[in-house]
């Protein structure tokens, strides 16, 4: 888990503080797109998604079994969720479209 | 706050000061197409026929172009736009310049492409009125066409899906030419007046326009309550449990706007001062799903006709499109 941490780090290119814990992946959003586009995670794990644009987003996800909603996310906020059991989430901003992300949740 | 400092920043920044935000003007490159559905010249012929065939109507009096008129810049010019049997629709015509770079398609984004939106008023009982099976028996009964399904989509039937894929393949042609502010940017230090530059550096800055109509497209393709009153809840309809989705609309492009009035996804607005209007108070509805980014911005006279100067820079002189011998 330390390591694709180590790698999501890596793809952003930023030195950032480190999320607080060990499985947890940070994705970012900047130019009203995500620094990833997919990310693989095991259940029980955190995304923490940090607001680095000079707009706000708004987060959310209707796949089944991964519904949520990070309301409105200041610049500069970070919000995190978790996500439990198996299968795919598409995260999307509610507000600007071509931000997509697919979260593959294993178990 | 991001809009704060580019305040102070504007202020210190007249005469000039516009260079750095210029980059992020530039065209890119030619428009794109789906790997399902890439472009051919016989694809945008097709499609271009269709597209203002009237026949694609159960009337037989409306095609896609009665609506989407490039005279009147890819729309209609009225508040609302009038479907079949002279109904008034919910919003105003959308214009189709520069669709093949779109993220999500009508006003509220129902659509996730070209190909699936162009059947959507076709079969629509308030628009064009004509179901896909009505659709597709009507052209398969034309026999000039079967030539150019042929040449377009080779072994693929005469269908709700070639039909839409040659459509969406004409759309993506339909791109705005080369405008006055296009050539400032690419050097031409006259090619717009002092006052419009005047203008771009408040479009970038105390006015916060490029917020959301950014790019050479000058639109984010997204999804925002910019104020305007109303019971039409747009983007949120179809994203019901999401608070900044109700009331908002897609950003639609400034290109040749000044061609395209009335304005908003409504018509409300009769005229590019108003709508100027309504941005320096900070949208007229107060609701929670208000986009932040809408603020008073206290433009002053002098600002607001500088804004208009600079929005009159976006229109080319596109040629008249000629249109097509249909077949029989």
């Amino acid at each position: 888990m330390k390591n694709r941490f180590a790698i999501s780090m890596a793809l952003v290119g930023l030195a950032l503080a480190a999320p607080a814990r060990a499985g947890d992946v940070l994705v970012i959003q900047k130019d009203k797109t995500f620094s990833q586009q997919e990310i693989t995670i095991r259940s029980g794990d955190r995304v923490v998604f940090r607001n680095e644009d000079s707009v706000v987003h708004n987060l959310y996800s209707t796949s089944p079994g991964f519904e949520f909603e990070i309301k409105t996310q200041l610049p500069g906020q970070s919000a995190d969720e978790r996500f439990d059991g198996k299968g795919e989430a598409d995260v999307r901003c509610a507000i600007h479209p071509q931000m997509k992300l697919r979260v593959k949740v294993d178990r | 706050m991001p809009w704060a400092s580019s305040l102070a920043r504007s202020e210190a920044l007249t005469p000039g000061g516009y260079q750095e935000f210029m980059s992020g003007y530039r065209r890119g490159a030619a428009a794109p197409a789906p790997e399902t559905n890439p472009s051919t010249p016989e694809r945008e012929q097709l499609g271009k026929t269709l597209f203002f065939d009237p026949r694609l109507s159960a009337s037989g009096v409306m095609s896609c172009g009665t609506c989407h008129n490039p005279g009147l810049a890819w729309g209609d010019g009225m508040p609302k736009g009038v479907g079949h049997g002279m109904k008034t629709l919910g919003r105003r015509t959308p214009t189709l310049l520069n669709v093949a770079w779109g993220e999500l398609f009508f006003w509220d984004g129902r659509a996730a492409s070209l190909e699936e939106q162009a059947l959507g008023p076709i079969a629509s009982p308030d628009e064009m009125n004509l179901s896909l099976e009505q659709l597709t028996a009507r052209i398969r009964e034309i026999p000039e066409y079967r030539p150019l399904f042929e040449a377009a989509y080779p072994g693929e039937p005469i269908s709700p899906p070639t039909i839409a894929k040659a459509i969406a393949s004409y759309e993506r042609t339909i791109v705005s030419g080369s405008a006055p502010f296009d050539r400032w940017i690419d050097g031409a230090e006259d090619a717009i007046s002092e006052d419009a530059k005047r203008g771009f550096l408040l479009f970038n800055t105390k006015a916060q326009c490029s917020t959301c109509h950014a790019t050479w497209r000058f639109t984010d393709d997204a999804f925002h309550d910019i104020g305007v009153p109303g019971e039409d809840r747009g983007r949120g309809k179809h994203l019901p449990q999401i608070g900044v989705a109700q009331f908002a609309f897609k950003t639609p492009t400034l290109r040749n706007v000044d061609r395209r009035a009335p304005y908003m996804h409504d018509g409300s607005e009769p005229s590019l001062e108003a709508v100027i209007e309504l941005y320096d108070r900070g949208g007229k509805a107060v609701r929670p799903s208000l986009a932040r980014e809408m603020q008073r911005l206290d433009l002053s006279d002098g600002d607001k006709s500088a804004l208009l100067a600079f929005l009159k820079t976006l229109t080319s002189s596109d040629a008249p499109v000629a249109l097509p011998v249909l077949p029989r």
